[in-house]
Formats: C-alpha cells, structure tokens, sequence
C-alpha cells in the first residue's frame, strides 16, 4: 500500500467526475497540440515547396501573388509571358539554371504545369531532395505527362494511363473547364511524394501545352476566317510548326551559381535587382514570400493558439471545481486518513497527487486524440485546398504541452487540497445524517 | 508506565458545555468503560485523548508521551502507531478492502513495510474475517466491526479508544462485540478505553468510569 494507490483509488472510486475532468484536459491539450502541429507543419510544408529555386518570375500581380500561384497552384496566372523575353531572362545573367513554366490547364482539378525537362533534373521539389521516380520515367515527348504522388492517388493514375487535360484550372468535377478531347495525353511517369504542392500536380512538356492550344487557336481563327466552312477538325500543329507568339509561359524557376552544398549566394541579390530593372515582370524569391505570408497569418495564428491556451485554462478551472466539490464527499475519507496518522502536508499531498495524475492522465489523452485529429484534419486539408502536410507533432511540443497541463492541473489541485489540509478531523468523522 | 495519564484537563465550549477531568489513568492493558449522560462530553474527551482536539488545561499523555504538547504531524505520527480508534459507524475507507484498510493504517506507523500485509492478513484471520480482498462496503455489519478492530489494533497501539461501538447493535450482537473487542485488545496487550451509554455492557468491564465522578476515579 503507498500513497499512490490510495490517490489511485480515490480517483476511481470518483470514476464518474474524473473521466469528464480528464476529458476537458484531454481535449484541450490536444486543441492546442493540433493547433500548434498543423501550424508547424503547414509552415513546413510551405517552405518544402519553394524548394531549390532561388527566384521566380510571372507577370502576377505581386510577388506573393506570383509564389501562391507558380508554386503552390493556388490559381493560373493571369499573364503570360512570351518566348523571346524568356531567352532574354535567360541570357541576362550567368544563372546556374532556369526552368520556365506554364500553368492554366487541369485535370479534373488538379493542376497541370507545362514544363522543360530540366524541372525533373535540376529543379528541386524539397531542398537537398531530388525528384524520385516510384514507375516510370520523366516525358521525352510531346503529349506525355509525369503525375505528382497525390494525384496520381486521387485520380487512379498508373503508367499507361491517358488524361483528357481541360483548358482552366476548373474543379474536381470538371466545372468550367474545356476540355482538349483531341489530345489525350499519356502517363509515362509516377512520382514519389514529397510532402509538398507538387504532389498533387500533373507535368506535361511545354510542347504539349503550346501544340493543343495552337491548334485550338488556329481553329478559332480559320472558322472566323472561313464562317462558311463547317469541317476545320483535322488541323494538326507540330512543336516545329509553332509560332513564336504560340510559345507562351507563365512562370519562370531560376537558381543562381552557389558553391557546392551551400544554398545561398551573395550572387541573388545582384541577379534579383537586374531582373527588375530590365524586366517588366515581377520577381519573387519564394522563400521569402513564404516568410511574408506567414507573417501575414501570425495574427490570426496567435489568436488561435490564446483561445487553445483559454480553453486550457477553462479545463484547469473545472479540474478545480470538481475537485473542490468532491471535497464535500471525500470529508471523511480525510478525516479517517488524519485518525490513522497520515498529517496535514500529506494530505495536502494525496489530493494535488490526484491534480497531477488528471493533468497527466489528459495530457496521455490529449497527445492520442491529437494524433487522431491530425490526421484527419490534415487529409481534410489536402483534400480541400490540397496542402499536403505532415500533422506530426515534434517531441518538445509534447513535452511542453504534457509540462503546461500537468502544472495547470496541480495549480487547480491548491485549494482542493488546502480545504482538505483544513479539514476539522471530529467534524469530518460525525455519523452522516 | 501507564496506558493513559491525564491530570487537571479542562474544556469549554461556546454555549456552556464544560468537561473537567482532574485525574484519570488507566494501566497498561486495563480495560474501562466511559459512562455519561448523552451529551456529558465522552466522545469529547476520547477526541482529546487521540489528540483530534486540544484542551484549555491539563495534560494527557499515552504512554507517558504527552500527546497534548505534540504538535502537527509528530502528534499525527504518534496517534498512527500508538493509539487505534473504533466508532461507532466503524470509519472504514470506502473503495478499499478489508485487508487494504489495515494495510493503509499500518502506511502511517513505524511498521516495517514488509509486515504489513502478513500482519494484517493474522489480525483479518484472527477475529474471523474469512475473505480480507472483500470491498468493505459489501460486508456485513458484523464484519465491517470485526475489520474496524483488527485496523485499530494493527500498529500496535498501546491504547484503543472505543467510542460507542456497539450503538448500531442490538443487545445480542452488542454483548458478542464488545466481548471481542476486548478480547482483541487483551490479546495484544492493548489498553481499551471504550465509551457507551448502554447500560448492559457495564456488566463487562471490571472497572467503570462516570465522567461525573472522575475526581473519584483513580
């Protein structure tokens, strides 16, 4: 017998009244620790995506704007950006790579970038983390496509398979997207997940892109040329026949020269200030924008966290009245334990015992249930908006949090505990009623 | 060395109560009833005696420790290993068995830990009880008595204190209760100061102390 089986016994002998205590602790560290973890891991899993590139180009609007669209397919880019300008960005600096991009076509709404070859090769989805390949291989040719982990999951994609690419970013059913039935476009390539936006798109060549729009353009134009004439089906456009004007991007991923294994040079500044002086476009560095938005949402972030804090709080209150409460009840049980010998500062002991035994007992509760709401939330996430993040929660969090309940549990066994130190022994052994 | 001294205590309450003790003892092993009239200050005084309750004056002291100069948890300590207390609604710890409520009494005392169990186990078996993992909440009048006795004498104590231990019990079972009490505490060489306001049971003990004539005890 040890003082720890009689708190034990205390606590179940009140079954009723510690479960619903444990559980307002329970479900208030595991608010606070979901809320702390998604916030991590939603700022995680935007830095992943920013990935290796050092700056991004788009005729956006503004650089935050250009980021949330160019790498995070948040929405097309509204303005493209021709062939020639890109070969002048090109040829303006000694950069050590640069991919240039085009969004504005999905597939039962996921997005479908346009891209070079060099994407897969140089261009970095996470930092240090190079595209890997779970079946098949990168596109060689015109109307073949890589699909990201998520979308090929979500849509049954498999090496083999043929998409029907729509016109527009559109939704999952398809809504207000026109679709290129023409061109049916063939999966050659799977890639493995990386955690970030990526893995819900789809990858095509720029070719791809440029050949189904040119036809469609020139279509359009031979039927305005020629409203008499009712078959203009059968036009055709080869990569080697398109137009300078046909080769449009939207987007353009460029990496400065940086010594081996380092990531930032002194470099980025000098090439960042020269694309904005001799380019009508807008430059990003992506990881920076990241940091911006993240400031931009810290508010509300901090406002959840204080009423995650609060509810904490409220749960430590009720720990404290239900404790307070049970004192009426458990009058005698203290007054026996004083009769046998036990003191004051023992019992003062027993009950901020039974404190820190709910506050633990929550926090065990908390962590598992947290766990649970992670990972729905975070597939609830992916699903809406399609960002994927990681819901785990980091060793320090937990401990802190496991700390703070524990201490807010204790903190509310006090006074509990000081009616039961004062409790008068005689009255505390008179026959009830 | 006496089982119980007490000399010039006095006591007094808003509202008039009084109880005024001059002199009382009992030797070690001695048996006595406390008579009084309802509401004549026994319970009163076996609280002094256990140190639940400080006198105005006067002195108590169980064995020759004048528990009424003890203060905080040294008095607390010396109540747990020297004096046991038996009520009249026997104070069980609800929740707990029967061998764990000797067991949590023996948690207070200078009992080595290793004997507890074994101690407690002979005391249960000693006075009858057949099944001490038994919740005492689903025992029988008769047993919860029986395990209060055995508790109030697993420490040791040179003194038991009785208040009132047989007021739930018909005349019968009474006689049989208190015939075991005491025989418990002779047994273990306990003193019994037991309180009553039952008339039959002065029959039982060889010496009987009314609190209206302490001055006549000795």
């Amino acid at each position: 017998m040890t003082d720890f089986t009689i708190v034990l016994r205390s606590l179940s002998l009140r079954r009723f009244s510690t479960t619903v205590t444990v559980t307002m602790v329970a479900v208030s560290v595991a608010l606070l620790l979901v809320l702390l973890a998604m916030r991590d891991a939603g700022r995680a899993a935007f830095r992943r995506g920013t990935g290796n590139a050092h700056l991004l180009v788009s005729a956006d609007t503004s650089p935050l704007v250009a980021v949330l669209n160019g790498m995070f397919y948040a929405n097309a880019p509204s303005q493209p950006i021709d062939w020639a300008a890109y070969m002048k960005i090109r040829e303006a600096f000694p950069w050590s790579w640069t991919i240039p991009t085009q969004l504005g076509d999905s597939f039962r709404g996921s997005p479908v970038m346009a891209t070079s070859k060099e994407f897969f090769t140089n261009f970095e989805p996470v930092l240090g983390q190079p595209w890997t390949f779970v079946a098949g291989k990168g596109f060689e040719a015109p109307y073949e496509a890589v699909v990201g982990a998520e979308a090929a999951r979500l849509h049954g994609l498999k090496v083999g398979s043929e998409l029907v690419l729509a016109h527009g970013v559109g939704t999952a059913s398809g809504e207000a997207a026109h679709e290129h039935e023409d061109h049916p476009v063939e999966v050659v390539g799977i890639l493995a997940p990386t955690g970030s936006a990526h893995d819900r798109a789809i990858f095509t060549s720029l070719e791809t892109g440029w050949c189904v729009h040119a036809e469609e353009s020139r279509l359009k134009e031979a039927a305005a040329a020629n409203p008499g004439e009712d078959d203009h089906g059968h036009l055709h456009v080869d990569p080697e026949d398109l137009r300078d004007s046909e080769k449009l991007i939207t987007g353009i991923l460029l990496r400065v020269p940086t010594r081996p294994g380092e990531q930032v040079s002194s470099a980025l500044p000098v090439a960042f200030d020269l694309l904005r002086r001799q380019f009508p476009f807008t430059v990003a560095q992506p990881a920076q924008q990241v940091g911006r938005l993240f400031e931009i949402v810290s508010g509300v972030d901090t406002l959840f966290i204080a009423m995650a804090v609060a509810v904490m709080v409220a749960g430590a209150l009720s720990l404290m009245l239900a404790l307070y409460n049970s004192m009426d009840l458990r009058r005698r049980q203290v007054a026996i334990l004083r009769v046998l010998g036990a003191s004051q500062g023992r019992v003062f002991g027993l009950v901020l015992a039974e404190s820190a035994i709910i506050g633990l007992l929550g926090s065990g509760l908390g962590i598992a249930l947290a766990a649970v709401f992670g990972t729905v939330a975070s597939a609830e996430l992916q699903r809406r908006v399609g960002l994927v993040i990681d819901p785990t929660m980091d060793l320090r969090t937990i401990v802190l949090c496991t700390a703070a309940a524990t201490f807010l549990a204790c903190a509310a066994g006090i006074v509990p505990a000081l009616r039961a130190y004062r409790t008068a022994v005689v009255q505390g052994l008179r026959p009830l009623g | 060395m006496n089982a119980l001294s007490i000399t010039g205590l006095e006591l007094a309450r808003p509202g008039g109560f009084r109880l005024s003790v001059p002199s009382l003892s009992l030797a070690q092993g001695e048996q006595a009833l406390l008579v009084a009239p309802s509401g004549g200050g026994k319970s009163t005084l076996l609280h002094l005696v256990a140190g639940l309750e400080d006198p105005d004056a006067g002195s108590i002291a169980v064995a020759d420790m004048p528990i009424s100069s003890l203060r905080g948890a040294a008095r607390d300590a010396f109540r747990g290993a020297s004096i046991g207390m038996v009520f009249q609604t026997f104070n069980l710890l609800h929740g707990f068995s029967a061998i764990e409520n000797l067991m949590v009494a023996m948690m207070f005392s200078s009992v080595p830990a290793a004997t507890h169990e074994s101690r407690a186990r002979a005391l249960l078996g000693e006075l009858g009880i057949e099944r001490p993992e038994q919740a005492v909440e689903t025992m029988s009048v008769g047993q919860q008595q029986r395990v209060a006795v055995a508790r109030a004498l697993a420490c040791r104590p040179t003194l038991v204190l009785a208040d009132e231990p047989t007021a739930s019990l018909d005349p019968a079972n009474a006689a049989t209760a208190i015939g075991l009490l005491q025989r418990a505490c002779r047994d273990h060489g306990a003193a019994l100061l037991c309180t009553s306001h039952d008339p039959t049971l002065r029959a039982h003990f060889s010496r009987v102390i009314d609190l209206g004539t302490t001055e006549a005890a000795r």
